[in-house]
């Protein structure tokens, strides 16, 4: 498949390019890998006027630390460079484990970070060729009013597929939204929107610029686990991210995250308070993970069956909170 | 609207008009005529149109043309050496890790970039390079086997000078 026509346009500042948002958002798209923008434009169901080339700007290619041990990440940075960068291998491991997760080792080579945060929720439906979707009703995210996921439902329910995104909320990163004239700071919680048209909140005319993780101070463990159906290229059928700050037993905060399972990555509050209230004890585990499976909501039979998607969960949940169990025993044998 | 760029390819420099919509692959095969480097989804799920950018595998199905002013591009043409096939080329003809070809380009490049970054890899390195990369016949077994095979001869100091 070729790509559609289109104009390019390569900014020389991150300036210019916020420029060229402000004139033409509606019209314009930026690129930065190409590998989620170029495919979803060679299926035709992303046709915009202006394709941005702005993974040239140094700014926004740069991994540096604060002075309070905060880390940004440019939003730029490909996956391949983030995973070998000793700031995130040492402190964040289990962004490093998300990051290489992703795709084949081609795909990291080539895509973003911000690329990563920002990928298209996907659909069967929908992520098709023209021809293939034209034998079918015109659904949501196409411009029509139904949705092939869910019989009936008002809303698209594309999923969202990233990997890097149930670690960046579990870590409590923050997403630098920068358009012509101002910035906005995000917390990544609350960057998701759960719709799968208007996955997140950023404006047409706006550029992730940066991620900012918080200094990790060694209170908190944190883990990462996708199951696929293959190691290499599969995208997740479904992904945790577990975060647990406190020691002996006893947690003070608690994050749980699950991505590829609906629009939005899941964030598990009431499953989270579980292990808040009982620790991390194998029955507490036990009676989260169950709680994990009331708390998903409705599901779609996209790529996995709503069945085996809560299932998948339940596992997902007690995986992870077994592993940061281990992960602090280890600490607190260690310190002892 | 076509605009005139400059790609170092294999060496070469070329100057080139090319639009915008155009991928690496269509300027390196249509205007280049370098057609070893095979096209096939075009979606970045096969790994057969990959070629060196910079040092490391990329798929040129997915790499729009007028990005790549400036870096350096190798190709499966320019890896043998005075028509003398790459140690890779040839561990991959010794060991049986072609059968139909048409995948192959895609998988030697891989194989390259792996071991010039990384002369002596480990099994699970080896697949998770290969990894982005099909082959419908041979399978996957004989290539990881055959870039093995490579990495052993440099061992030896046969062919340090790749």
């Amino acid at each position: 498949m070729r790509l559609p026509h289109f104009e390019y346009v390569k900014p020389v500042t991150l300036e210019e390019g916020l420029k060229v948002l402000e004139q033409s958002s509606t019209k314009a798209r930026i690129l930065a890998g190409g590998t989620d923008l170029l495919v979803n434009m060679k299926y035709r169901v992303i046709r915009p006027e202006i394709v941005m080339g702005i993974k040239s700007l140094p700014e926004l290619c740069i991994v540096s630390s604060g002075s309070n041990g905060s880390v940004t990440i440019g939003s730029c940075v490909t996956l391949t460079d983030l995973a070998k960068n000793s700031l995130i291998a040492e402190n964040y491991p289990a962004l490093r484990a998300a990051v290489t997760s992703v795709a084949s080792k081609h795909i990291r080579n080539m895509g973003t970070i911000g690329g990563n945060v920002c990928l298209t929720t996907r659909c069967w439906y929908y992520n098709q060729s023209k021809l293939w979707r034209d034998g079918r009703e015109v659904c949501h995210k196409a411009g029509g009013t139904v949705c092939h996921a869910i019989k009936g439902s008002t809303r698209c329910n594309a999923i969202n597929n990233s990997d890097t995104i149930p670690v960046l909320i579990a870590l409590n990163a923050t997403m630098v939204l920068k358009k012509k004239g101002s910035e906005r700071l995000i917390p990544s919680k609350e960057f998701f929107r759960d719709d799968g048209i208007r996955y997140t909140v950023l404006e047409p005319d706006e550029i992730l610029t940066a991620l900012l993780l918080p200094e990790n101070n060694g209170n908190s463990n944190t883990t990462f686990i996708k199951v696929c159906s293959r190691k290499g290229l599969d995208f997740a059928w479904g992904s945790i991210a577990a975060s647990v700050t406190g020691s002996n037993g006893t947690c003070n905060q608690v994050r749980l995250v699950l991505g590829s399972i609906a629009s939005a990555p899941l964030i598990l509050e009431k499953t989270s308070q579980v292990i808040i209230e009982g620790g991390l004890s194998e029955q507490s585990i036990e009676k989260a993970a169950e709680t994990a499976r009331s708390e998903l909501g409705t599901l779609t039979n996209l790529f996995t069956s709503a069945g085996y998607k809560r299932d998948l969960a339940q596992v997902l949940v007690k995986r992870a909170l077994g592993e940061l169990q281990g992960q602090m025993k280890k600490k607190r044998r260690t310190k002892a | 609207m076509k605009q005139i760029i400059t790609l170092k390819v294999n060496g070469d420099t070329h100057q080139v008009a090319v639009p915008p919509w155009h991928t690496l692959l269509e300027v390196l095969r249509d205007q280049l005529g370098l057609t070893g480097t095979k096209r096939s989804c075009g979606m970045g799920t096969c790994g057969v149109c990959t070629v060196i950018m910079d040092g490391k595998a990329i798929l040129s199905c997915l790499t729009l043309a007028v990005e790549c002013e400036g870096h350096e591009i190798t190709t499966i043409e320019g890896i043998s050496d005075e028509g003398m096939l790459n140690p890779v080329q040839k561990s991959f003809i010794e060991n049986g890790a072609i059968q139909c070809g048409f995948c192959t380009p895609g998988i030697i490049m891989s194989a390259k970039a792996l071991l010039d970054e990384n002369p002596h890899p480990d099994d699970e390195q080896i697949r998770e390079a290969l990894s982005g990369t099909f082959c419908r016949c041979t399978g996957h077994i004989k290539t990881v086997e055959a870039v093995k095979k490579v990495s052993a001869s440099y061992e030896k100091g046969k062919n340090d000078g790749q």
